[in-house]
Order: C-alpha cells, then structure tokens, then sequence
C-alpha cells in the first residue's frame, strides 16, 4: 500500500486545505510540511528496511494501471520527498516575511508537483506516465507565473507552449504504441517492442525522445529553460532544478531501457548528452544575471546526468546517480541563499556578490559551487570521476574530450562568481538568516560533504539501484505476475 | 454512390491521411504564427488530429459498442474501449492546458499590451 501513499497523501492535500485554511493562517502552511515530513519517514523506512524493497501494485494486470516500487524508484521518491520536505522548512521561515500571494492555491500547487514527479518515477503505465506528466507540468507552469508580474507571466507562457507541444509528441508515441502493440503497460510493451518493424521503433523512439526531450533540457530542445528560470521567482527555481528535472530524466531513461531500438540510438543519444553540456557551459560564460547563470549551469548538469544514463552499463548509472544526488542538493543550497540574497539586495545581477555580507552565506554557497564543478571531497567529484572513468572504459573518447572541456569552461564561470563572492569592497550591513534557515543550509552542506568524503555509505545502495534500473527482464516479470 | 465508404479499409485510409493533413496543418501554424491565441489553437488542432487518427483507427463499423448487458454474450465482437477512454481523458487534459495557456496570455496583455510571441522579452534588458 505504501507506494499508493506517496501520490494520494500529497493530492488529497489540496482537498483538505479549504478545512485547514479555517484553522488560522498557519494551518496550512505547517499540515503541509508535516505530510511531507510523513512521506519523507516512510521513505527512508521504506529504505532502511529489508533489502529487496520490491512493491508492485497492479489492478488486473495487464489491462489495468500499476506502480511499481524497487530500489532505484525508492531512491528517488526518497531525493523528491526529503527536497520538498527541506524545501517546505526552508519556507517556513521565508514566509515570515515574504509570503507568496494566495497561499494555500500555492501550498496545493508545490503538494501537486511532489505527487506528480513521484508519481512519474513510480508508474509502470504509459498512459499513468502521461497524465503524471501532464499534472507536474500544469504545476509547474503556474507556479513558473506566480507572480503575475510581466516577466513571471512570459515564463509561465514559454514553459507552457513548450510543455503543451511536447505532451502532443508524447501521445503520438503512445497512440502509435497503443495501435501496434494493444497494451500500455511498459511490462507488455516491452516484451513485444522487440518484433515490430525497424520503421515504427524508430518512429516511436524518436516521438518519445522529442516529448521527453523538451522536459529533460536536452539540446536542441532546451531554449525555453533559461528564460523559465529567469522569470519564476527563485524560490521555485529550486524545486525545478532539484525534483522536476530529475523525475523526468528518470522515467526517460527508465522506458529507454525497457525498450531502446537500437544500440545505434543509445550512441546518438551519448552524443546529444555531450553536445548539450558543452553548448550550455559555452552559453553560460557571458551571463550576468545570477538566476540565468545557474539555469545554464543545471542544463550542463543535466546533460552530464543524460550522457552518463545513456552509456546503459552499471557503473555509468551509478555515476549518474551520484551526480543526480549531488546536483539536487547543491542547486537547492544555491537556489536558497539566492532567495536570501534577493531578499535583502532586490537584484539578481552577479555584482550584487560583491556586496553581500554574510560569511555563513558564502561559506555554504562556495561549498556548493566547489561541488557542482566537480572539485575532490565534494559530492559533485565522485559522480564525474565515474562518469568519465565508464567513458573511457566504454571507448567514447571524443565524449571524453568534449566533456572535460565543457567542465573547464564551467569552471571559468565558477571561478568568476567565487571572485565576485570573496571580492573586498563596500559591504552592505550584515544579512540575517534565522536558526531553520540555517539548519536546512548546514544539512545539505553537510550532506554534501559526506558524499564527497565517504562516498562508499553511499556507494552499495546506487549500485544496486543502477542493477535494478538496467534490469529490465526482472521489472517485466514483476509487473507480469502482478505481486 | 459511395458504396466504397462502407468499407472499413478505404476508412482508415482516409482517417490516417486526413487527420495527418491536420497534424502537419496544425505545426505549420505553430511554427508560422507569432498571435499567442493562434500558437494555442495550432497545438489544439495537433491534438485533434492524433485523437482522430487514433479513434478512426481503432474503431469498427461492424463491432458493438463495448456495453455488456443481459443476455450479452460476444465480447469478441465489440469495440475496444480503451483508446475511448484514454482519448476522453486526453481531450480533459488538453482543454485544461489551453484554459490555462489562454488565460495566461491575457494576463500578460493586461500587463504589457503584448500578444506576439516574438515581441516576449522581459529578460533581456
């Protein structure tokens, strides 16, 4: 029952909170963060308990709709609900003083995008992976407008028409799957996948790589993120960067696995992931704005995250996963004190570093950045030394290459906002961050560099999940016998 | 006249022709159209189109409706009621997304007086 839990608690949310907005202004706020803490427990229950944690929910398979539970789904239910249960504590004390405008409408919105993204990780239905898909991006598209000021608004726009055709690619893809193989469910679809014509394979990985490559910021589908994340407030920049991207990039790679054409296309799609980072770290060095700047570097990221899951072997899936980890916490940190900063200086530009006078907020975003550029005994390194080490191993070396030197022109704009951040000149008076902003900040740093450090905690549970994700007889034969 | 109609081939043919004429019709407007109104309406006529295509696909003239009632006993002569279903929830979704596209860009007419696609800059200066 637990996996039905993590996507029905988070809806029918919305539907108590006109009670709960009876109790008083704060009745939601604090229901709210409590069922995520709730989620967050179960997950980590779910994760400490015994080993195999496989759960399939399944009506009437192969006809009806079915989740599935394993060890590589749990792993990212578990980032999603523990991101947003931070997230929600992180706000907690923001709306003090800077509440969003109607905050309940905002409070269902953020519980929608948990239940959705958690909901695409979980679904094992292709037409349940739609409508998962299509609840987290009606979500996110007027939580990108929130602010209803012209430039939220274009945001919410681009996200919006971006989103809506890329839905339309997906249903051609499933309409097409649908009329060939006469089932949704990814176990049936996988098994007869294999025996159709090279044609419609082909088609049909091309319409699912053109629905899902709007959402998971690949190159060249990927000129709406900047403005997106330019436009919505910063706050909400970080659930995108840290759940959204990532549940897409999962439920991708996870039907991509079940059921890729070719080995052919998995090349193809090793490349696109290498020409991504390397045309949004060439994008990235000339921005001034602060937000725009992260947007480039979490499409850089991202690609990083897409090269090392298209590789299809263990060791590259769990250099995946440690970036997906990493990533996730350091674009939270960062995205955080930028709210912070904001705030107080009312200015995304990147000179408004220059001023800022808080040596807590420094410290805990330079160990972030260090992080995202990949820097040893911090999270980000670990990833990237196994991602590069299974390129080398699997003989892409021109992915290599291009690679390292998109890092180092990454590295070239790190090193330029260090510099602004450490820079001596006029400080303003010193920022206030109160006691659970720092505690949320000094968590994920922490954790940060635990993972740098002591990554082999880790390392055992990603490996199995990377086994379980690329283990597709198993998954089919789970979801077929409906346990 | 027109007898040839009640074939079930020559239907599918003119249902798969016809409704990727509206795709594509509905794409070229997408990506020639600059009004943010005429950008929705393209993205609905895709949608249109697949859920045409699909429908006109799957159904059978000579099949029943797919309603089990007494005396009912030849299931395997009735239409197959999943794409129906799977297509009325898609048509919910999308008319949902265009509610929400169309309202959004009158909000930002009221703000900026806007409604080319083009003209949508805010970041840049």
């Amino acid at each position: 029952m637990s996996s039905i839990l993590f996507v029905a608690l988070p809806l029918l949310f919305g539907f108590v909170t006109p009670v709960l907005a009876k109790l008083g202004k704060d009745g939601v706020a604090y229901a709210s963060t409590l069922m995520q803490a709730f989620l967050l427990y179960l997950a980590f229950s779910l994760l400490s308990g015994d080993s195999s944690h496989i759960e399939v929910i399944s009506i009437a398979p192969p006809l009806g709709i079915s989740f599935t539970l394993n060890s590589a789904s749990l792993l990212f239910v578990a980032l999603f609900t523990f991101m947003m249960t931070l997230f929600s504590l992180y706000y907690l004390s923001h709306r003090k003083t800077d509440a969003y405008k109607n905050e309940t409408k905002f409070f269902i919105l953020i519980n929608m995008l948990l239940a959705a993204s958690i909901g695409l990780v979980l679904s094992s239905d292709i037409f349940n992976i739609y409508v998962f898909f299509e609840i987290a991006g009606i979500s996110a598209y007027i939580l990108s407008a929130y602010e209803k000021t012209p430039s939220a608004l274009e945001a919410g726009l681009k996200y919006l028409i971006t989103g809506a055709l890329a839905s339309v690619f997906l249903i051609f893809a499933i309409v097409l799957i649908y009329m060939n193989l006469g089932s949704l469910n990814l176990g049936v679809i996988a098994q007869g996948f294999e025996s159709l014509a090279f044609n419609t394979k082909l088609l049909i990985s091309l319409l699912l790589l053109i629905g899902f490559g709007f959402k998971v910021e690949i190159f060249p589908l990927n000129f709406w993120v900047v403005d997106v994340y330019q436009g919505s407030s910063t706050l909400i920049n970080s659930l995108f960067s840290a759940i959204v991207v990532k549940a897409y990039l999962f439920v991708f790679f996870h039907i991509a696995y079940l059921f890729l054409p070719s080995a052919e296309f998995s090349v193809f799609l090793i490349y696109l992931g290498g020409l991504s980072m390397l045309v949004a770290e060439i994008a990235g060095l000339r921005q001034t704005n602060l937000k725009r700047l992260f947007a480039y570097s979490s499409l850089g990221q991202v690609a990083l995250i897409f090269t090392a899951f298209a590789l299809q072997n263990r060791d590259a899936i769990q250099a995946a996963l440690f970036i997906v980890l990493a990533h996730s916490i350091a674009k939270a940190i960062i995205f955080f004190a930028l709210t912070s900063i904001q705030k107080e200086h009312k200015s995304m530009d990147i000179e408004t570093l220059k001023e800022l006078n808080s040596p807590f907020l420094r410290a805990i975003m330079l160990i972030a950045i260090l992080s995202l550029l990949g820097i040893p005994l911090f999270a980000g390194f670990v990833g990237k030394l196994l991602v590069l080490k299974s390129l080398a191993v699997s003989g892409f070396i021109g992915v290599l290459v291009i690679i390292i030197i998109a890092s180092l022109l990454e590295s070239v704009y790190y090193f330029k906002l260090a510099g602004f951040m450490f820079a001596k000149g006029e400080k303003r008076e010193a920022l206030e961050i109160d006691f659970t902003q720092k505690l949320v900040f000094s968590l994920l740093a922490f954790l940060l560099l635990t993972i740098g450090t002591m990554p082999f905690i880790f390392s055992g549970f990603l490996s199995e999940s990377a086994s379980v994700m690329l283990d597709s007889s198993t998954y089919i034969l789970n979801l077929m016998g409906g346990r | 006249m027109f007898e040839y109609l009640n074939d079930s081939t020559t239907i599918k043919y003119i249902v798969t022709i016809g409704s990727m004429a509206l795709f594509f019709v509905g794409l070229f407007g997408l990506l020639s159209q600059k009004h943010f109104i005429k950008i929705f309406i393209s993205i609905a006529t895709m949608e249109t189109a697949l859920f045409l295509f699909f429908i006109g696909n799957m159904f059978n003239k000579n099949f029943t409706a797919p309603i089990i009632s007494e005396g009912f006993t030849d299931i395997a002569k009735m239409n197959d009621p999943i794409p129906h279903a799977l297509i009325l929830t898609a048509i919910v979704i999308g008319m949902a997304v265009l509610a929400l596209g169309v309202s959004m860009s009158i909000e930002y007419y009221k703000l900026t007086g806007n409604t080319d696609i083009d003209k949508m800059n805010e970041m840049r200066h």
